[in-house]
């Protein structure tokens, strides 16, 4: 029997977790900004930025534009940050314990990484205005383009657990993590992801090049919904990195859920570092490099791997 | 989940909304606001199969969905030459054939719904659902959805072929002109 926990626990232990999770991404990413520029002291003013950010743009004043989807705009970083939450809701912290371990978890994962394109191309579409709409367009083709091998390289994850709940994936990694069964998988999973979450070197839909992309009419509120959103998955693509590829739980003298977050921060601090330390991309060469690289790369790793465990 | 009050509430809370939404699909003025709206209805339907145990299926129905709907708004503005989607245009064509469409269809299920005799077996909450459907999906359906599985790849390979620039007979778009954006009056002959 699958475990659940109650509604009420389930949203407070998320919505916890989500706000947890943002806070680490901003502290990391002010941390490695000050770090690659060699400016700026690092200090308590670090962790105090985020608030300050947060304050900032509650003060500031929302734009409007003309004959905008009202309601599109609104939803979007709403349905962005939900799809955070279902993501994580199905990543394990300890063996026996997770918000919802359905025995398609991993099916789940990769529905609510579908649906950021959903909600990328909402909050591009909706301003009616150009740049915002160019951004939209740009993910689709972004998203569309990374989410096979995405997928397919953690599809493979769930071949030695014989079981598509994420549990079992973990479960099965006790002996070997799957990093070192799958040496392709990682890779191709964390550079896929923060294209996922359009961070640092992949943020091609609200890139600086398009003024801002979706969110160049995003202020105030808007803005700090959408960022808090886009964090938020950012964090739940390195939490079900940590699960599925470095074993999740598992390691020696701490206990399973310590490891768990160390392992998560491990990830997080690759991905959010990214955006310091890797040159952006352009998105000809990045949908050329999914379909002819990584969608066959994440291929081979699914032959190996499914050929290893024959 | 404690009874089945809750699955039958949120069974008609889905059902209602996928009728809602699917009926709003045709009522709206925008392409892309139909495509969402299609895409909220057909996870309506997927919320529904959920429910019904079937959760492999629903999940992913939803997730397929998802691509889908975003390729069909996508293709669809581009053939309108309505590049933001957002001019205003109507939704229905045909009126008349679409009424009797509708009614014919409304009734044929109508009448199914109401003289089958639909089976009452309650799924054994211990059976996990999605393994099940695996050992069916490679055990004794294996050859219908390999058949199908095959003919699927090769259709997509197909659609590639044809769609692809660079061909045997050099650039397929050699010579070929943007469209106009101005409707322009065509010359007699």
């Amino acid at each position: 029997m699958r475990t659940y926990l109650a509604p009420g626990v389930a949203v407070a232990s998320v919505a916890v977790v989500m706000a947890v999770g943002v806070y680490a991404v901003a502290v990391i990413d002010g941390i490695a900004g000050r770090l690659a520029s060699g400016a700026g002291r690092i200090g308590v003013s670090v962790m105090l930025d985020p608030p300050r950010t947060v304050a900032l743009l509650l003060m500031q004043r929302r734009h409007r534009t003309e004959r905008a989807d009202g309601p599109g705009w609104a939803i979007a970083p709403a349905l962005l940050g939900g799809l955070a939450a279902t993501a994580l809701a199905v990543v394990p912290v300890a063996r026996g314990t997770a918000v919802a371990d359905p025995s398609t978890g991993f099916v789940v994962f990769a529905t609510a990484i579908a649906f950021v394109m959903i909600a990328v191309f909402l909050h591009g579409w909706s301003p009616n205005s150009l740049f915002p709409l160019i951004g939209a367009y740009r993910y689709g083709a972004q998203a569309l383009s990374l989410q096979i091998p995405f997928l397919l390289a953690m599809l493979a994850t769930a071949l030695p657990a014989e079981s598509l709940a994420v549990m079992d994936i973990v479960e099965a990694q006790g002996d070997l993590w799957n990093v070192v069964r799958q040496p392709l998988g990682l890779p191709i999973y964390l550079v896929v992801g923060v294209g996922v979450s359009f961070w640092g070197p992949l943020n091609l839909p609200d890139g600086a090049d398009l003024v801002g992309g979706t969110s160049a009419e995003d202020a105030g509120t808007d803005r700090l919904a959408w960022e808090f959103a886009r964090a938020a998955m950012l964090f739940a693509v390195a939490a079900m990195g940590a699960a599925a590829f470095l074993g999740g739980w598992w390691g020696p003298l701490l206990p399973g859920p310590v490891w768990m977050a160390l392992k998560t921060l491990c990830l997080l601090v690759v991905m959010v570092a990214t955006r310091h330390l890797v040159a952006r991309v352009r998105i000809e060469p990045f949908v050329v490099a999914c379909w002819t690289m990584f969608i066959p790369l994440a291929l081979v790793n699914i032959f190996v791997s499914g050929a290893l465990l024959l | 989940m404690n009874g089945s009050l809750v699955v039958d509430v949120l069974f008609w809370c889905f059902a209602a909304a996928s009728v809602v939404t699917g009926y709003l699909v045709f009522r709206t003025d925008s392409m892309v606001r139909a495509a969402f709206w299609l895409l909220a209805s057909f996870v309506g339907v997927g919320a529904i199969l959920v429910l019904l145990a079937a959760e492999f299926l629903g999940v992913v129905l939803i997730l397929m969905m998802a691509g889908k709907m975003l390729i069909m708004a996508v293709v669809m503005v581009m053939f309108m030459m309505n590049p933001a989607g957002l001019n205003p245009m109507f939704m229905v064509h045909q009126h008349r054939f679409a009424v009797a469409a509708g009614v014919v269809s409304f009734a044929g299920l109508s009448v199914v719904a109401l003289t089958v005799d639909f089976p009452d077996d309650p799924v054994d909450p211990s059976i996990d659902a999605t393994a099940e459907l695996g050992f069916e999906l490679l055990g004794d359906s294996m050859l219908v959805f390999q058949t199908a599985g095959v003919a699927l790849l090769a259709t997509m390979v197909g659609a590639i072929a044809l769609a692809s620039r660079d061909g045997r007979f050099g650039v397929a778009d050699e010579g070929s002109l943007e469209p106009m954006l101005e409707i322009e009056e065509l010359e007699s002959p």
